[in-house]
């Protein structure tokens, strides 16, 4: 016949592929499989690739998801160590670490694995949390808070536990999903919080109006300053010009009768020239004319 | 295989013409390898689709990375094919994972936020809040001083290179981001004040800090783009922090009155200041002149003054009084009484009017001996 080694060749490449569906299975990358004989667990696979197996009746491939699965627990509430009533919620990030262990533990089902997780959480609640103030959780000194610190012992706490009781999983790691505190706790947290706002108020309302006096009075000190130095120096300058001015004082030492009377009648006329009235009697030199000629002058110069 | 099935369908009816006519088994035979060359192009066709199946294409915001039987084809990053077409052996043998490397992502925080939905608040019709919290419902964190406030965020971020362990390592990333997400949140309030709810700044830097920190130690193999914070006070105590709001207000407008006053009051001191020292530098001229100008006319004066002492006086005296006695406003002579006794006069002085006249009395001239 012409056609038999095509013939053979489709025969022989549809027999491999038969041979190798029933012989060999694929671990996928991210998957581990416990291979059972008789469901007997007898072959752990951790790497991904192609394997042998015997086929069905006798040999029967597990896959398991090797990823790491997010998991929270229950926000529960728990007692610190200084006696206050705290919610809190954790996550955690975990996988299997031995396929065969898990598969005999839980079988094939995360939801089994992940109430044992809630169970060991609960546990580190308690365990860690109570061992904390709360001053632990939430603090405004960096020191004082440890958040990070029972983050961690909780994780030591999980992982520990974990290990004791064998269950094949692996807790990678915890993080604190939510604090929070009973419902008729808030209630009084408002009513604190309502007082430290109306103190801030009044603290504001005083600052602002210290800093506004304090701001004027600066000013007004600052301004007297000005001022008075301002008089100093003006008092200074007076000064120069009156010792300037003792310097012409020597002309007039030359005589100093006439000196005064010259200087005088200059202040009189300079002090009579606007808006006076002068109220004088006949004494007053000339006016002693008004009573009748005279020889012998009266002298009464004054000013 | 199917076609040596089919074949033996035509056999039978074939037997019987090939011993009987030559003609007649000669066209039988043509016909069987037309139908046998028919099935031999479909099985081609198939072989060729098959294989073709294998081809796909790389999209520009993705990677791709074939598993051969399960398993990463190549080491890590060199596996890596970037965007355009490909081609993998089909099914059983190659899979390809897109990795989803360079889109960006998008979470948001699931805790620190009151019950509310996001319809109602774009209508502004979220009931409102009561006294207290429902922990089951209303979300919220402490603040380090031991308040309430409530936060919400969306972190935006993208899967950096090569991305094996977000497809490959984690059951579902985008939770677990979102849970780290979570934690940076409550993480950051915790050693913040319920100040926080003025300034995000300093709390969005602190939440970005412990985010990173923990993509760091979880291995999340993702690069944060841009994470959002909204920070609120609790409703129950808006009007409480509207009203530390006004106040703070209220004092700046107060310092700023304060401020103002005071660059008025310095600056009429300095200009005060300024003008005393004109004036007294101006005094100190007009008496140097002054007394300057007196020494002259002195100098002038002496030489007349020596010759004849009393003249020169009177003659002086004269003339001064007769300039005093035309310039002074008013004036008023009293004649002595015929008895001699010094006569009483009497000046009423108003102080306020500063318009009328002023009187200037001159005690010393009535004064007599």
């Amino acid at each position: 016949m012409k056609q038999n080694p095509l013939t053979f060749i489709v025969g022989a490449v549809l027999l491999v592929i038969f041979v190798l569906l029933l012989f060999v299975f694929q671990v996928r990358k991210s998957e581990v499989a416990v291979v059972t004989t008789f469901g007997k667990p007898v072959r752990d696979i951790t790497e991904p690739g192609a394997y042998w197996k015997a086929p069905w009746p006798i040999q029967k491939v597990h896959k398991f998801d090797q990823r790491i699965h997010n998991f929270e627990g229950k926000f529960e509430q728990v007692q610190t160590a200084d006696q206050f009533t705290l919610l809190i919620m954790v996550y955690v990030g975990w996988n299997i670490s031995d396929a065969k262990v898990f598969s005999q533990r839980f079988g094939d089902s995360t939801a089994k694995a992940e109430e044992s997780l809630e169970g060991l959480l609960r546990n580190a609640y308690s365990g860690v949390v109570g061992r904390h103030p709360f001053p632990d959780f939430v603090s405004t000194d960096e020191k004082q808070l440890k958040l990070a610190e029972i983050e961690q012992e909780m994780l030591q706490r999980v992982q520990a536990d974990s290990r004791a009781i064998t269950n094949g999983l692996d807790v990678k790691f915890l993080g604190i999903k939510k604090l929070g505190l009973p419902e008729s706790v808030t209630e009084l947290v408002f009513q604190r919080m309502k007082s430290e706002r109306e103190v801030k108020v009044s603290e504001i309302q005083f600052e602002g109006e210290r800093q506004a006096r304090d701001l004027r009075s600066a000013a007004d000190a600052e301004s007297a300053r000005l001022i008075s130095d301002a008089d100093a120096q003006a008092t200074r300058i007076r000064g120069l010009g009156d010792s300037e001015a003792a310097k012409s004082f020597e002309v007039f030492k030359q005589d100093p009768e006439l000196a005064r009377f010259i200087l005088e009648l200059g202040a009189l006329e300079a002090f009579t020239k606007e808006r006076t009235t002068l109220i004088l009697d006949t004494q007053t030199s000339p006016l002693g004319l008004l009573r009748g000629p005279t020889v012998a002058p009266a002298r009464n110069a004054k000013p | 295989m199917s076609d040596s099935h089919d074949h033996p369908h035509p056999a039978p009816i074939a037997p019987p013409p090939e011993v009987t006519d030559d003609a007649g088994s000669q066209a039988l035979s043509d016909a069987l390898r037309s139908s046998f060359a028919i099935v031999k192009v479909i099985m081609v066709g198939l072989v060729v689709v098959f294989l073709g199946s294998g081809f796909f294409t790389v999209g520009t915001q993705e990677k791709a990375i074939i598993l051969r039987f399960g398993k990463p084809v190549g080491e890590d990053e060199k596996a890596l094919l970037g965007p355009g077409p490909h081609w993998a052996l089909p099914y059983p043998i190659d899979e390809v994972v897109r990795l989803p490397v360079g889109q960006v992502q998008t979470v948001n925080s699931t805790i620190g936020w009151y019950l509310t939905t996001a319809g109602l608040e774009a209508a502004k019709t979220e009931p409102p809040p009561g006294p207290s919290l429902n922990p089951a419902t209303d979300g919220y964190v402490l603040t380090g001083d031991g308040n309430i406030v409530h936060v919400r965020g969306t972190l935006r971020y993208r899967v950096s290179e090569p991305g094996l362990r977000y497809v490959f390592d984690f059951a579902s990333a985008s939770n677990l981001v979102q849970n780290a997400f979570n934690h940076a949140l409550l993480y950051a309030a915790a050693r913040g004040t319920v100040d926080i709810t003025r300034d995000t700044t300093a709390y969005r830097e602190q939440a970005e800090a412990r985010l990173a920190d923990l993509i760091a130690q979880q291995q999340l193999g993702i690069k944060v783009e841009l994470m959002d914070v909204q920070v609120i006070p609790p409703r129950q105590l808006t009007a409480d922090f509207a009203r530390v709001l006004e106040a703070e207000v209220r004092r700046a407008t107060a310092l700023n009155d304060a401020r103002k006053y005071a660059n008025e009051t310095v600056s009429k001191g300095r200009s005060e200041a300024v003008a005393r020292t004109n004036t007294a530098a101006a005094e100190r001229a007009r008496t140097v002149e002054f007394v300057s100008a007196e020494a002259n006319r002195f100098n002038d004066l002496l030489p007349e003054y020596r010759k004849d002492k009393q003249l020169f006086t009177s003659l002086r005296y004269a003339e001064a009084l007769q300039r005093i006695f035309t310039n002074v406003q008013e004036k008023i002579i009293l004649q002595e009484r015929a008895d001699g006794k010094p006569r009483e006069l009497r000046l009423q002085l108003n102080r306020e009017p500063p318009k009328p006249k002023t009187i200037g009395p001159e005690p010393a001239h009535q004064d007599k001996h």
